[in-house]
């Protein structure tokens, strides 16, 4: 934590309310960055730095007799990461706040612009649910003006866009929501981001992954290695000649295919069939160049 | 019970597969109850390893947790007590303590401080209460979380005891005991990589290393999922009302992380694994040889409540 906040830290502040329905700050203002946010959050840290945050600001308010409500206040350095880490976790009930924004179990999150917002009540009712609504409106609209999703978001195609989309630009990121392999086949990093569309459930859970390179060389290597390493647990005894054309039998009995285009990598997955597989992966593929 | 010969190469085998249970005085107890430990005072008593496997003793009672998650402090103590005595294979509290302390020991009890789950006060007590009885002077105990690495009973000990509560984490899929040792590097996010896969590697660091005697795994209220930044919901914490203990810490936690995905499995279904793999427990076994992951490598004995046990 600072000692003194920056005066970053103090305009991101000056965003959050000062009381609600008789919830104040508590004066004890804190601001973390990159390195110090571990003295902070324990866990989820990771997170937010595989997102590139570059500044925390939170206020906790107190309202005597009743459980506190802190506000996280995230700058994500652009409106890409912001829909990033908010996409990371997409379980909960709309809210209708800012350009997305999820609520469960006391806990209220949205992204606009380039900020991603957390509020948290430590114990959930209809008085903390209250405030939180009240105060997540409040800062919703002091932190606009709005952002761009990721244009790979665009690159989804229509079959898979009704699901769940995930942007990242970190493996173990892709890894939470899609086990690929412990090792960071992908190259995923700063220049090579992805996204990851998610249809169905259980055996009909069908998923489509996209992740971007600097040029062609950088995609054609993710083709080999993601051919060479995916997830053996899950691959099916197959022939070679099937695998390098991108055709992967799953244990589970399913499909995946993956392949290049251009400077893309592109993988499908949870396909019924070969055939299905290799169409749905050409498909996605399609606009890919 | 039939008592099983050591032979020397069985001694050898099991020196080989598992070198750290010599080194942590070893959990395993599944077969006969081991010879008499060396007098507490030496302050090295260790229980002598004549099997293969690592002993871990879950202890639940339902009286443990009550309403707004409030700990019945005296339950607590006599669920310690019971895992402790049988884990040594001992009759008295005191005399099972004084298998792993005795008064030339200096002892730092690591806890976990995490506001929203800590060890909590109950447990530390109930530890730090039986290693006096053990012989220990206070001023040669510690409790602490954060700044162990400047705590000069901590710098001085020769005993290290490990507790802190379970719950699913964000980055390494279990804040388990061999996460708790976290705190024991000057820079934890430098074990970050791959899930936290290598934390066994902090079990070989000068401040720890030969020096923990016993891990216990509060499994009073765990935490099964996480949301958000601070990754707590009340909502997702469950009363278990169990302590798991044991020496070899990666069996501890491996028991530990077991149950916790069968409370996933039933509140979730089968779409819902732990989002995060928590290898770094098997790959403290198998990378680091620290200890036993796998259930057959694991003598379980159960104590107590067993509704819901879930393992």
């Amino acid at each position: 934590m600072s000692d003194a906040l920056s005066a970053e830290a103090v305009r991101l502040l000056a965003l959050l309310p000062v009381e609600a329905q008789g919830w104040k700050g508590d004066g004890a203002d804190q601001a973390f960055d990159r390195e110090t946010i571990f003295e902070y959050i324990d866990g989820s840290g990771e997170v937010f730095r595989a997102f590139d945050m570059r500044l925390l600001v939170s206020r906790r308010y107190k309202n005597p007799g009743r459980a506190d409500v802190v506000i996280d206040f995230f700058d994500m350095g652009s409106s890409a990461d912001a829909f990033g880490v908010f996409s990371h976790d997409l379980e909960g009930e709309d809210w209708g706040l800012g350009q997305g924004s999820l609520y469960k179990g006391g806990l209220l999150q949205f992204w606009r612009g380039r900020y991603f917002v957390s509020l948290f009540a430590e114990s959930e009712n209809p008085e903390t649910t209250a405030v939180l609504a009240e105060m997540g409106k409040a800062v919703a609209a002091a932190a606009g003006p709005d952002g761009p999703k990721p244009d790979l978001v665009g690159f989804v195609p229509e079959k898979w866009r009704g699901g769940q989309v995930r942007y990242f630009h970190n493996p173990q990121i892709l890894n939470y929501h899609f086990y690929v392999g412990s090792e960071n086949v992908l190259n995923l990093g700063p220049e090579a981001a992805g996204v990851l569309a998610i249809i169905g459930a259980k055996a009909e859970k069908r998923a489509c992954l996209i992740v971007r390179y600097k040029d062609e060389a950088g995609a054609e290597a993710a083709r080999t290695g993601f051919l060479r390493v995916y997830s053996p647990e899950t691959i099916a005894p197959e022939t070679a000649g099937e695998r390098a054309q991108g055709l992967i039998r799953l244990k589970d009995g399913r499909f995946a295919a993956a392949g290049r285009a251009g400077r893309f990598f592109c993988a499908v997955f949870g396909e019924p069939a070969a055939d299905s597989a290799l169409a749905a992966w050409k498909e996605a593929a399609a606009d890919l160049e | 019970m039939k008592v099983k010969k050591l032979t020397r190469r069985d001694f050898l085998k099991t020196a080989v597969v598992v070198p750290v249970a010599s080194t942590f005085g070893c959990s395993c107890l599944s077969c006969p109850k081991p010879a008499p430990a060396a007098p507490a005072a030496a302050g090295t008593a260790r229980i002598t390893s004549i099997s293969r496997k690592s002993r871990v003793v879950l202890v639940r009672d339902a009286a443990a947790v009550g309403e707004n998650r409030a700990i019945n402090a005296a339950v607590v103590q006599k669920m310690l007590d019971d895992a402790v005595m049988t884990l040594f294979g001992e009759t008295n509290p005191v005399s099972a303590w004084k298998r792993i302390v005795g008064p030339g020991d200096t002892v730092g009890i690591k806890t976990n401080i995490w506001n929203y789950l800590p060890t909590g006060k109950e447990l530390e007590d109930a530890i730090r209460g039986r290693i006096l009885e053990a012989g220990v002077p206070a001023e040669r105990i510690a409790i602490r979380d954060r700044g162990v690495l400047d705590d000069p009973i901590f710098q001085q000990a020769t005993v290290l005891i490990n507790a802190r509560p379970a719950r699913v984490h964000y980055w390494s899929g279990m804040g388990s005991c061999l996460k708790n040792y976290i705190m024991f590097v000057p820079k934890p996010s430098a074990y970050h990589d791959d899930a936290c896969a290598d934390l066994g590697a902090i079990w070989k660091l000068p401040p720890v290393k030969d020096r923990t005697r016993l891990n216990i795994l509060s499994m009073l209220t765990p935490q099964y999922h996480n949301i958000g930044p601070r990754g707590f919901s009340e909502k997702y914490l469950w009363t278990y009302g169990g302590l798991i203990v044991g020496q070899d810490v990666v069996a501890v936690d491996a028991t530990g992380y077991s149950i916790i995905r069968a409370k996933r499995l039933e509140v979730f279904g089968e779409d819902k694994p732990l989002e995060t793999s928590a290898h770094h427990i098997q790959l403290a076994d198998t990378r680091h040889g620290l200890g036993k992951s796998k259930p057959e490598d694991i003598e379980l004995i159960r104590l107590g409540w067993t509704e819901n046990i879930l393992i």
